[in-house]
């Protein structure tokens, strides 16, 4: 039941998908339209001495990401992985995502976003944007996604890039706070999800192979490689990073939860869930302490069903699961645990049936 | 062969599932009759739903369709009656209905005394425990602004923690000289007392409710404790505990045997022939004592020994270590083995940590061999502890090991060589 008062309600209507939360929405995707489609928002980022409406959207960005993360830290301020996670979550987006961009362009140098990685960031492994990207930056780009991103996810999960770095899961676990509970859990959702996200993940490794072909071989030599090439990229480019990533994603958290795309489209996600299913990363539950109260499936933003293997004393190790705590952190009796081990409960199947039949329902 | 189970508890649900597990819908069919929710739901999260932190339906342990996957029939009604010589029950809506095999599995109701006034208050005393009770309390609680809660146990903090969260202001009255002498040592009751009474609740020890005085409407109005107090409220929560449902028993064809709850053997069979019973509404005979148990893990483990027992197999029921778990309000609390009722001539060790609400426990016998641990304010694995005791392991072991039994968040594991030690005999 809600709190009494205007401020009771306004907090239960905008977080349960009350007029207010899609008035929310609503005023979200006006917004981005603008952003992405116009540039009614030039002169405004002229007039605050920026350099392009991208400083501003920035800004802004990193604005509501300071803000929601403050307010986290201070909600779960008993938890330490919660208060340094999220430290973290906000060091990262001022600085590597925000300010470090935008000093190197007031010094004319091109801006490099380090913490966004390929294929997230799809653009960054072009080879024409290789080529032509400062030396340090295009090491980084090739190294960082290829190597040192599966290897970390290895070694802690996909948590490490997905809830520590980047900066759609830093929003979602910031300013989206309020809006978790909203992630649907049903089968259908699942049965979505398992090839939504696989299907954009191939989408991206087309494009970035057909791509980097077109350019190896040359244009002149094929013009209709190159000609697919550029029609892929451009879509792709659409679809996926403005609409899916750049739109879809943050306008539907008052309607549909926190990771939107994140869940159902990231190809950054998909990679590093199908490399956290062989690695260290699990949650551990302690055995008959359930109570069934379902709290951690509530505030999982990924929509598991975490509950279910908790009353069951299954320990388990999801593709999905981006590792934000916060199941461990809600359960009232403690049962949950995040950790990073290679010892395994036997219970703990590793097929590729499992995986694509890990849904426990 | 047709399984009948009253009660879509946590016992009757275990029991359903258990049964399933075995016999597919051509040997065996289930049907779980309840009269409270057409659904299962998690009895414990009660008062998450009441805080806004879960919608009701979250409340549901399992997906909706997994009953009809598993055949399992739902009916929503209420059994009136039991003819085990007919082997057949009365619904009060749908009739006669015939079965092969029965669980009563119909759980506790809330503790009540007829203080004086009760019976002239027709509106405002709620308990915590049944969704109707849920309803009951939010109905209540726009118009609410003052409340008092009677009975220091697990429940009453909840319904303590849910009135403060909508800004009610709550008295409340506790019996004992410190808070829940029956689980905790005066150490840590105070300490959960001056946590509550942080909270904003105005925390009265060693007082007891008098008398309700009822309104004009017949809603409660003010209640006057036993040092003749009247404190004003407009909500009355009674938790004091919990009895077994057997008073329905008494009325039908064939009663079961029942004393403090319906009496059943190690393998959950009552003196009918093809009736068992399971959760908290039994009373266990173990030989030299009987046990009624009225917590969730123990009518889960219950449940599903009953099924077993009810599908023929020979069960018995060999309770584990005992351990148990809650929260109150901030403090998470993990207990295993015998704590508060721990023989004389016992030997306790308590660590407190300086200036924080963190607290151990620990207990062992005259033979130093422990027996018990209470543990506060961070996270234990409850399942190295039991093995502890199962293993009878001196004091100095166990504290000198302590920390293999953590399970705190990563980067917070509690610094247990900053706490203080006191060791007191009993």
């Amino acid at each position: 039941m809600r709190q009494k008062g205007t401020l009771g309600w306004l907090k239960h209507d905008v977080t349960h998908r009350g007029i207010t939360a899609w008035l929310l929405t609503g005023a979200l995707l006006a917004f981005y339209l603008v952003l992405y489609f116009t540039d009614w928002l030039t002169p405004i980022a002229k007039s605050l001495g920026l350099i392009h409406k991208w400083n501003l959207y920035g800004a802004l960005y990193t604005l509501a990401i300071v803000t929601g993360g403050i307010y986290v830290i201070a909600k779960y301020r008993d938890n330490r992985y919660q208060v340094i996670r999220t430290s973290v979550v906000i060091f990262v987006q001022s600085t590597l995502a925000f300010s470090v961009p935008y000093v190197l362009e007031l010094f004319n140098q091109p801006a490099v976003y380090l913490s966004y990685l390929w294929p997230l960031e799809i653009s960054i492994l072009y080879p024409k944007n290789l080529a032509s990207a400062p030396v340090y930056f295009a090491v980084w780009a090739v190294v960082g996604s290829i190597l040192i991103a599966p290897i970390l996810g290895i070694f802690y999960g996909k948590r490490w890039y997905c809830s520590w770095v980047c900066g759609c899961g830093g929003l979602a676990n910031t300013a989206g706070e309020p809006f978790r509970h909203l992630t649907p859990t049903s089968q259908g959702w699942w049965n979505f999800e398992k090839y939504a996200v696989h299907i954009t993940l191939v989408l991206a490794l087309l494009t970035t192979g057909l791509v980097g072909a077109s350019y190896l071989i040359g244009p002149e030599q094929s013009p209709v490689l190159a000609s697919y090439a550029n029609s892929l990229q451009s879509w792709y480019g659409l679809l996926v990073v403005t609409i899916l990533s750049g739109i879809v994603g943050v306008v539907l958290y008052p309607i549909g939860g926190t990771r939107v795309w994140c869940r159902n489209f990231c190809p950054m996600a998909a990679i590093l869930g199908l490399v956290q299913k062989f690695g260290r990363f699990r949650i551990r539950v302690k055995d008959d302490m359930c109570i069934s109260c379902g709290m951690c499936t509530t505030y999982c933003e990924m929509g598991i069903d975490v509950r279910e293997y908790a009353q069951n004393n299954q320990d388990f190790t999801r593709a999905a699961c981006v590792g934000c705590g916060l199941c461990e952190e809600v359960c009232p009796r403690g049962v949950l645990h995040l950790e990073n081990e290679w010892d395994r409960d036997p219970q703990e199947s590793l097929t590729m049936g499992a995986l694509l039949e890990e849904s426990y329902k | 062969m047709d399984y009948t189970i009253v009660g879509n508890g946590v016992a009757g649900i275990e029991a359903a599932f258990k049964i399933r597990e075995r016999w597919g819908p051509e040997q065996a069919s289930i049907t779980v009759i309840s009269d409270e929710t057409d659904y299962f739901f998690s009895r414990t999260a009660l008062m998450y739903a009441y805080m806004n932190k879960m919608r009701r339906r979250d409340l549901e342990p399992h997906d909706r369709q997994a009953y009809e996957r598993q055949s399992i029939e739902l009916v929503r009604d209420r059994v009136v009656d039991i003819d085990a010589d007919d082997q057949s029950i009365t619904l009060r809506d749908d009739g006669r209905r015939d079965f092969d095999r029965l669980l009563l599995a119909v759980g506790a109701k809330p503790r009540m005394i007829q203080w004086p006034g009760v019976d002239e208050t027709d509106d405002g005393i709620v308990h915590l425990v049944s969704m109707q009770d849920l309803d009951e309390c939010e109905r209540l609680t726009w118009t609410t602004d003052e409340a008092v809660v009677v009975g220091g146990g697990l429940i009453g903090v909840e319904l303590v923690e849910c009135l403060r969260f909508h800004g009610v202001d709550v008295t409340f009255l506790v019996r004992e000289p410190y808070f829940w002498p029956a689980g905790l040592h005066r150490e840590e009751g105070e300490m959960i007392q001056q946590h509550i009474a942080s909270h904003g609740v105005d925390v009265r020890m060693g007082e007891e409710l008098a008398e309700v005085i009822p309104g004009s409407e017949g809603r409660v109005e003010a209640i006057t404790t036993d040092t003749g107090e009247e404190i004003p409220c407009q909500m009355l929560g009674i938790a004091i505990g919990v009895t077994p449902r057997t008073d329905w028993l008494d009325s039908t064809t064939t009663p079961p045997s029942c004393g403090r709850g319906i009496h059943v053997d190690r393998s959950f069979q009552t003196d009918l022939d093809n009736v068992w019973a399971a959760g908290d509404c039994c009373e266990i005979d173990f030989g030299d004592e009987t046990r009624v148990e009225t917590i969730w893990y123990t009518a889960e483990r219950h449940g599903r020994l009953a099924g077993l027992s009810m599908l023929g197999d020979d069960v018995t029921y060999d309770p584990p270590v005992f351990f148990n778990s809650s929260k109150f309000l901030d403090i998470e609390y993990t207990t295993v083995g015998t704590v508060a009722d721990a023989p004389d001539g016992s030997k306790t060790l308590f660590r407190r940590m300086p200036d924080e609400e963190i607290t151990q426990r620990i207990i062992v016998d005259e033979q130093d061999q422990v027996i018990g641990f209470n543990m506060l304010g961070s996270r234990w694995d409850h399942t190295i502890l039991q093995q502890w005791i199962r293993e009878r392991r001196p004091l100095d072991w166990v504290r000198d090991r302590l920390s293999n039994a953590q399970f705190d968040v990563e980067f917070g594991r509690v610094p247990l060589e900053r706490m203080n030690e006191e060791i007191r005999r009993l």
